[in-house]
């Protein structure tokens, strides 16, 4: 009995939601909307030195963002050597494959892309809670009806979390930034072996 | 009327900035060319590549050296503006990523052993494979410019065409990659070394 007790207590504890279980407090806040401002400036071409480790096994490339219009975004990786892998636009309510290499044409890898690059190249975002995280500000918005927490500190975005049943299953790191330009990159899942890491090497 | 004219106008100059070889212009070329690679044992080269994607403001440039000795070890290292170095050795790829090292068995990927086979045949200047490719041979300014378009369609979906130019010796100056969606590679080289002997340790990462 006693144990079923127990059971149910971390059943409970276990389906909180995110901001529950990181202690993060209710606020109220005056903004209707947040700014990721990494890939925003159509003037810049964002190229980054990609280093992807996936089931023990790493790949290396270019991972190139562009800003092509208001809410579009194209992204394309090639390897170091310049053979294109993908290349994917990315519009406000949609997604195309420009081209992709036959041996990567799988769907369940390019609906990880997919989801993982709209949270880079996606500018505006509504809010739908505010939190604060100790002393910094958490905003919870929607991407494909999914939640996301936004981290900032100091007023920069420094980190996203995509959490499902209240569980963190993708982390975003942004470090090194000057200028609107995050230097460094991380994106890590924690539910399958792949982090993804990227170097700018903005010219 | 005034379009046509514009357009000869254009025309015209196309056809000034770059003609198309006679015959035996181009068989004097091709005879160059493979007596050329005949007698190079091992190629050290510095190299600057663009890689142009049309949806950017400008070409992603990098640079580097590249080393090539025969009958086959061909190694890529860029410099700028990362380390990277690839070594296409036998059947496998090793590759240095800034220190993390890792090898692709070309075995098992067609791709890449194409690949390789059209590295090796572009640096030296040797792809006059008409079975292979359909092959045009242009003049430019004082250089020669040859265009192969892959014949195989599994090669076509991914590579339109080669654009190798060559200078007055039969030295390749200039490789070209063009995709079907018109994005390229072109990989320029300078400071060109022939016969340099190059020892084994280079090819290792």
């Amino acid at each position: 009995m006693r144990f079923l007790l127990i059971s149910i207590c971390f059943l409970f504890i276990s389906c909180g939601s995110y901001p529950k279980k990181q202690h993060l407090e209710l606020s109220d806040t005056p903004l209707k909307s947040i700014e990721n401002p990494y890939f925003s400036d159509a003037s810049i071409d964002y190229v980054y030195k990609a280093s992807i480790d996936v089931y023990k096994r790493n790949f290396s490339g270019l991972l190139i963002i562009k800003k092509i219009a208001e809410e579009q975004h194209r992204v394309a990786f090639t390897t170091e050597m310049g053979n294109k892998l993908f290349d994917f636009t990315f519009t406000e309510d949609n997604f195309q494959v420009n081209f992709i290499l036959e041996e990567l044409d799988k769907n369940l890898l390019i609906q990880v892309l997919e989801k993982d690059f709209r949270v880079l190249v996606t500018q505006n975002l509504i809010i739908s809670n505010s939190y604060t995280n100790i002393q910094y500000p958490v905003y919870q918005t929607q991407i494909n009806n999914k939640n996301h927490y936004y981290f900032f500190e100091d007023n920069e975005l420094t980190k996203v979390v995509r959490s499902k049943y209240g569980k963190e299953k993708v982390r975003f790191l942004f470090s090194e930034i000057k200028h609107r330009i995050a230097h460094q990159i991380k994106i890590k899942h924690q539910n399958i072996p792949l982090e993804i890491n990227l170097k700018s090497i903005i010219q | 009327m005034r379009k046509v004219v514009f357009l000869l106008f254009f025309v015209s100059l196309a056809i000034q900035a770059q003609t198309k070889m006679s015959v035996t212009e181009a068989e004097a070329l091709k005879t160059l060319v493979k007596q050329q690679a005949l007698t190079t044992k091992t190629i050290y080269s510095d190299f600057t590549q663009y890689k142009h994607l049309d949806f950017l403001s400008n070409d992603i440039v990098s640079k580097g050296k590249l080393a090539f000795k025969t009958p086959n070890l061909v190694k890529w290292e860029y410099t700028e503006p990362y380390n990277y170095a690839v070594i296409f050795k036998n059947e496998t790829l090793f590759i240095n990523d800034e220190g993390k090292k890792n090898q692709i068995d070309m075995g098992s990927n067609k791709m890449f052993k194409e690949l390789n086979t059209l590295i090796i045949n572009s640096i030296k200047g040797d792809m006059f494979d008409d079975t292979a490719f359909d092959i045009s041979y242009y003049k430019k300014d004082k250089h020669h410019e040859v265009h192969f378009i892959p014949k195989d369609k599994k090669s076509s979906k991914y590579i339109q065409a080669f654009q190798l130019i060559f200078n007055t010796k039969g030295d390749v100056i200039e490789v070209k990659m063009i995709e079907p969606s018109g994005d390229f590679t072109k990989i320029v080289f300078t400071n060109r070394e022939l016969n340099k002997p190059l020892a084994d340790a280079v090819f290792t990462n």
